[in-house]
């Protein structure tokens, strides 16, 4: 209730000290126009209708110009002190009227038009400040924005160059078993080499000429070890890239060379067919050979559901001016969504991490080559092409 | 090279083990043939002498187990050494179950395989000899009449003379000359030893 009647009192209030004014400022009008004994006694009644309209509105203005038209009829127009009317006096006190009406109106439209210019200056200066915080505050997030993204860009380097080496170290996992049987072959031939010359010596007449023999197979095998370990090792190592004049054929033989058990195992026929003229590639050689690593165990892995011959393709040609082209084709069931297989984490192997493909077409990307895949009809094709090596790049 | 005298045959991919194998089977003054597949093995005409094969187990084209399960079907009961790059449990006792008779695990010293070789031939020339047994014996089989091969099976299953004489419905003079001509075609000492010839011919006994 209280809260209601306090708007109705402060019109009320607005309204009485509107009044008050115009009866103040007509009567400080009269006053000074008595005291002075004015000729003119208009302008001062003027200002005290500016006077009450600018601080007191309208109405206040409006009482002020009847106030004011009352006292010049009272004070100043003959009859004096009377408030009779005259014919003569008729235009006199229109001729006030009607200006005083006219000042009342624009000095009222002044004050409008400046309240409302105050308003909107105020209103834009609201606005304005309230944009450039907003400014100020997208700008903030911007630059979150931007650390977070190079946060993330790291991280995600980091974790790829991770994930290929885990990819890199799984895959040789896989053929773990297969490369301890390589070592154990030529490290068995050391140890029944080294017994048949000690049984060549122990001879009544020991065959020294045997006995050399079998010593230098042992020191052949020895050898074989320590390239098979090599062989690993270079695999095995995370190193940053080493870019260098690469010959593709070789890096297909010693890959054969690692995967041999694990073909053999998986009962499939390889095929090679290397051009023997084949100009180098410009690359990294671990990298390349992870690249034709992850294919071949791909293609050995694809075929060991299906029932017909297991043929394993491998081609290198000179592709003229586009580079070396290099095909591993594969008998197995070829793949089912071909827009996919690059994608990361891809995998159709119950325990495969989908990182293999996805990581060798970034490495092919990198080496400024083209990674793709096809279905032959009866089996995949994975291919991909590299730039010639031109001299130190 | 004399009749009896072993061979051992080697099937290896590996050309360094082939060599490896056969210098050292050589130094002890055995007989080896090493081939690299299973197909050049069985290409190789065998001369009838005890022998013993020892055999990758991971081999190209065909595994060594595939192998040794080709060799018991076509009835070739060579005793088979596996040689293995790592220690494969279930492969082992697979092997072993199909009657291999030794599984030894890459690297391994020359003894154990030549010990391995011999007790290989060992058995390659008892179970010949068995063989040759049970071959003689079944061409003495052959000599026998039917009616006389009738009175040895109610023979073995312990009848007497006069039992068999009224089974086959004649006298038993006459069965106590078949029972003879039995005993002296199967060259058998007694009634036991003609009993055993008849198991290991696999002549059941009649009730």
């Amino acid at each position: 209730m209280h809260r209601h009647s306090y708007p109705l009192n402060a019109a009320l209030r607005s309204t009485l000290s509107g009044n008050i004014l115009a009866f103040a400022c007509v009567a400080a009008a009269l006053l000074v126009t008595k005291l002075l004994n004015s000729v003119f006694p208009t302008p001062l009644f003027f200002a005290a209708i500016v006077v009450s309209t600018w601080f007191g509105g309208t109405a206040s203005g409006l009482l002020a110009v009847a106030l004011a038209a009352l006292v010049l009829d009272y004070y100043f127009v003959p009859p004096f002190h009377s408030f009779a009317l005259r014919a003569g006096a008729l235009p006199y006190l229109i001729q006030f009227a009607v200006p005083a009406l006219l000042t009342c109106w624009i000095v009222k439209k002044r004050k409008d038009a400046e309240a409302s210019l105050r308003q909107a200056r105020d209103g834009l200066e609201g606005k304005v400040r309230e944009s450039t915080a907003e400014l100020r505050q997208a700008n903030r997030q911007l630059k979150a924005e931007i650390a977070d993204r190079i946060r993330a860009e790291e991280i995600v380097q980091r974790t790829q160059a991770d994930l290929a080496h885990v990819t890199r170290v799984t895959t040789l996992g896989e053929l773990a078993a297969s490369i301890a049987h390589e070592v154990n072959q030529p490290l068995m031939a050391v140890v029944i080499n080294g017994d048949a010359c000690l049984q060549w010596l122990a001879r009544e007449q020991p065959d020294l000429q045997e006995a050399r023999e079998a010593v230098g197979r042992i020191i052949a095998e020895g050898n074989r070890a320590g390239e098979i370990i090599r062989r690993i090792r270079a695999l095995f190592k995370n190193s940053p890239l080493q870019k260098a004049a690469v010959g593709i054929n070789e890096l297909i033989r010693d890959i054969l060379a690692i995967t041999q058990r694990e073909i053999i195992r998986n009962g499939v026929t390889i095929t090679t067919e290397l051009e023997t003229a084949l100009p180098p590639v410009f690359g990294d050689r671990v990298q390349l050979q992870q690249v034709i690593l992850n294919l071949v165990v791909n293609a050995i892995e694809a075929m060991s559901g299906i029932t017909g011959p297991r043929e394993l393709q491998i081609r290198s040609q000179c592709d003229g001016d586009n580079g070396v082209l290099i095909t591993v084709r594969d008998s197995g069931p070829g793949f089912t969504q071909p827009e996919r297989i690059f994608g990361a984490f891809f995998t159709t192997k119950p325990d495969g991490l989908g990182m293999g493909l996805s990581i060798s077409r970034t490495i092919i990307e990198a080496h400024g080559g083209k990674l793709w895949a096809t279905n032959a009809g009866d089996g995949a094709v994975f291919q991909f092409r590299l730039p010639i090596y031109r001299g130190s790049a | 090279m004399a009749l009896d005298e072993p061979i051992v045959y080697v099937v290896d991919d590996d050309a360094a083990a082939r060599a490896a194998i056969q210098s050292l089977l050589h130094s002890v003054g055995l007989h080896a043939e090493a081939f690299g597949s299973p197909q050049e093995f069985l290409a190789r005409p065998r001369p009838d002498a005890p022998a013993c094969l020892v055999l990758d187990v991971r081999l190209p084209g065909v595994s060594g187990l595939d192998f040794q399960r080709d060799l018991a079907a076509s009835d070739v009961t060579i005793p088979i050494i596996f040689i293995t790059g790592h220690g494969d449990i279930p492969m082992s006792v697979e092997a072993m179950k199909a009657g291999a008779m030794e599984f030894l695990t890459k690297p391994f010293r020359g003894q154990v395989l030549l010990d391995a070789i011999h007790k290989a031939i060992e058995r390659d020339r008892a179970t010949r000899q068995e063989q040759a047994k049970v071959a003689q014996l079944r061409q003495r089989l052959a000599t026998l009449t039917p009616r006389e091969r009738e009175v040895m099976q109610l023979v073995i299953s312990g009848l007497l003379n006069k039992q068999i004489a009224a089974q086959l419905g004649t006298g038993e003079r006459t069965v106590k000359i078949h029972r003879g001509q039995v005993m002296r075609k199967m060259k058998a000492d007694s009634l036991p030893d003609l009993v055993r010839m008849a198991g290991k011919l696999g002549i059941p006994s009649r009730e």
